[in-house]
């Protein structure tokens, strides 16, 4: 061996000496999704927080755009290299849970600690009777309008059916100029959920007996809607360029008079269009009454791999009290998970939300399969060839639910 | 030191980093392509060639080689055209010329991501620039909605492409410029060759090795670019702008089949090797000229 080699391994093994010290015992990283500009700074300040009232606990922030979050788990598991907690999609947790990477938090909860939850938001997080994770993040969907377009065409209400919000689009249309009734998203992330709101309310649901409701008739049905709400121009045009960003962004320009997404649109409203003059309301009922929204929770979770389990848990224990939940998602502008969290008159007041939380008992949640993005991936672009006009709603749906049954075996 | 074995012997540290840095997870690249992989790497049954099986039978997987096949050779095509004149304008002595050149190379400071981003927004179809332009123009009508189909987002993306790749390409153009000595244009002057006779007979064969790197080069770079298209599309919309790259991380990261990812990988090494192969031996070829 030369003197070099000899040195670089000595190098090496002081790196590792010094990672392990880096990371000794007392320190818990936790991984953190980037919800908005406020996540990172809102948990560097939590941090500061814990670590002044436990001073042997050092707590690592590591924050992540929310892209890059499974490409980075991934990674990072794959490599052992994983945070002690991480956020991540509950739609996401079975497969975790199943390769054994999560722990089940139950031994560390005790009833008190249960108690503080909303169940609705701590449903979706356990699997097999027991706790993966704990609801971080939350939120529902409803449908945004602008209240002086209604106004401008005539409309009092929000629509409460969809026969009523097609009705509503073409007195929008009439107007002229380039105005349209219904935003409507086709692409990128949470395109398929756009298109479930519709078969919800038509009556279909996404899996059925462990079968793909793609091919249902409530399915169909709302293919052909959507689609002949592009055919006759009550969408924006090009729908499958715009994200739900762009949609969002359609909606605060007065472009598009209706949007269904999540209640952290009334923030970015508040900061960037505080003259916009909208509501929010249900999401259309379909012609039986079928109601429906999506519920969505991100979970925080424990590495069944982690060395710190005790500090990660005083951690957790720590960012759910009242006054953290509070906090977060004052910034985040989600919907509140902890019962005494939701008694502050900042949500209990607030009328957006109000909206919000009345739909709750109506919401899905993803449901608890396998693949979830992969089936989310085929959705997609099943729907996207038909808002193209490149596939028949029948057939390209077929097509599509047989896809997804192949990854649902 | 024997010399036979020398040279072995002298090779074998670099060898080693090589080993290093490529021949390992190219082997493990390997291993992971021929398993079951689970979303987190963890190998399970060997499988044999089934992760290829699969993707041969994936239409969205031959349609994305097809297409980068296309938006390779579209992109490199359109540099190189574009490139050639440029790189001659800029040759010239004329007033201003160092900022001109400047103002060709500015953008390859830019990260590629960025630029993407920013022709997002230009081709944004109601709020976009470009289409703003145009109106403001006189030369259209109705918004066109860039990016909601293959049949306008891909000429775009290739645009898009063509335009980034144009300041390297220059660059190594200009350098191959500067070595022709301006002697043989005054000879060839005097023999009374016009002015595209002189391109014709001098400066393209002078400037043939410089183009041959440039498409080498090019081609590999564009073979592989990531953020044009995922930041204008993702691949869509219904993977019709998918090149496999793009296919290749939707794969990996998104639906989490790390083995078929894998497999993508390989299938994208071997196609690079060739170009590379070719690379070399222009290169070599040129030394020994």
């Amino acid at each position: 061996m030369t003197i070099t080699q000899k040195l670089c391994l000595l190098a090496g093994a002081s790196l590792i000496a010094f990672s392990t010290s880096a990371f000794a015992d007392s320190t818990v990283r936790v991984t953190i999704a980037e919800y908005s500009k406020g996540t990172g700074p809102y948990f560097e300040e939590a941090a500061k927080a814990f670590e002044a009232a436990n001073p042997d606990t050092k707590i690592q922030i590591e924050v992540v755009p929310w892209d890059n979050l499974q490409q980075k788990l991934t990674t990072d598991i794959s490599a052992g290299a994983n945070a002690d907690l991480s956020i991540i999609g509950t739609r996401w947790l079975l497969d975790y849970v199943k390769e054994g990477i999560v722990a089940p938090l139950d031994e560390h909860i005790k009833p008190d600690f249960k108690a503080r939850f909303i169940d609705t938001f701590l449903t979706p997080s356990v699997m097999d009777g027991k706790v993966y994770g704990l609801p971080i993040a939350a939120s529902a969907r409803a449908m945004y309008y602008n209240k002086d377009i209604f106004a401008k065409a005539g409309i009092d209400t929000p629509p409460a059916t969809w026969a009523d919000f097609k009705t509503d689009a073409e007195k929008i249309k009439k107007l002229g100029g380039e105005t349209y009734g219904f935003g409507l998203q086709g692409k990128e992330i949470e395109t398929d959920v756009y298109f479930y709101y519709g078969m919800w309310s038509n009556g279909g649901e996404i899996v059925k007996d462990g079968k793909s409701g793609l091919d249902s008739k409530a399915a169909i049905d709302t293919a052909k809607l959507y689609k002949s709400f592009i055919d006759e121009g009550l969408t924006q045009p090009g729908v499958t360029s715009y994200s739900r960003e762009d949609v969002q962004n359609l909606f605060k320009q007065g472009k598009v008079a209706t949007v269904i997404t999540a209640p952290f649109l009334s923030n970015q409203i508040k900061a960037e269009a505080p003259n916009l003059k909208y509501g929010v309301a249900p999401i259309p009922a379909g012609p039986n009454g079928d109601k429906g929204t999506y519920g969505v929770t991100d979970s925080i979770v424990l590495f069944e791999n982690s060395k710190n389990k005790e500090a990660a848990w005083k951690f957790l224990d720590f960012i759910f009290t009242t006054e953290q939940r509070t906090k977060f998602d004052k910034v985040e502008g989600f919907l509140p998970v902890n019962a005494e969290e939701a008694k502050d008159p900042y949500f209990a007041d607030n009328a957006d939300l109000k909206v919000f939380t009345s739909l709750l008992p109506n919401a899905r949640f993803a449901p608890v399969i396998p693949g979830w993005e992969d089936i989310a991936q085929t959705t997609s672009n099943a729907i996207q060839k038909i808002y193209l006009g490149q596939g028949e709603p029948e057939a390209t749906l077929k097509e599509a639910a047989d896809k997804v049954n192949a990854t649902l075996k | 030191m024997p010399r036979a074995t020398a040279p072995y012997v002298l090779i074998f540290p670099s060898f080693l980093l090589a080993s290093a840095i490529i021949l390992w997870p190219l082997k493990e690249i390997v291993s992971l392509s021929l398993h079951d992989v689970n979303r987190f790497g963890m190998l399970r049954d060997f499988i044999g060639l089934e992760h290829f099986r699969v993707l041969f039978a994936d239409p969205d997987f031959i349609a994305a080689t097809w297409r980068t096949l296309l938006w390779t050779a579209a992109v490199v095509a359109g540099t190189l055209i574009i490139s050639v004149p440029i790189a001659l304008i800029l040759n010239e002595d004329f007033y201003g010329r160092g900022i001109a050149r400047i103002l060709i190379m500015l953008p390859w400071a830019i990260s590629l991501t960025m630029t993407a981003i920013v022709w997002r927004w230009a081709l944004n179809g109601e709020s976009g620039m470009l289409n703003s332009a145009l109106r403001g123009l006189g030369l259209i009508d109705t918004n066109i909605q860039w990016l909601a189909q293959a049949a306008t987002a891909f000429p775009m993306q290739i645009f898009i492409g063509i335009l980034v790749s144009i300041p390297f390409t220059v660059t190594i153009f200009l350098g191959g410029l500067s070595s022709v000595p301006d002697d043989l244009y005054e000879a060839a002057a005097t023999e009374g060759a016009g002015s595209w006779d002189q391109f014709r007979l001098i400066t393209l064969p002078l400037l043939r090795p410089f183009i041959n790197i440039a498409f080498v080069l090019n081609t590999i770079y564009v073979f592989n670019s990531f953020p044009i298209i995922w930041a204008t599309t993702q691949g869509g919309p219904a993977n019709s702008t998918d090149i496999l790259v793009t296919y290749l991380y939707k794969t990996g990261f998104r639906v989490g089949k790390l083995g078929e990812a894998a497999a993508v990988s390989l299938i994208m090494f071997a196609i690079l090797l060739v170009f590379t192969i070719i690379y070399v031996r222009l290169a070599m070829r040129e030394a020994k000229a």
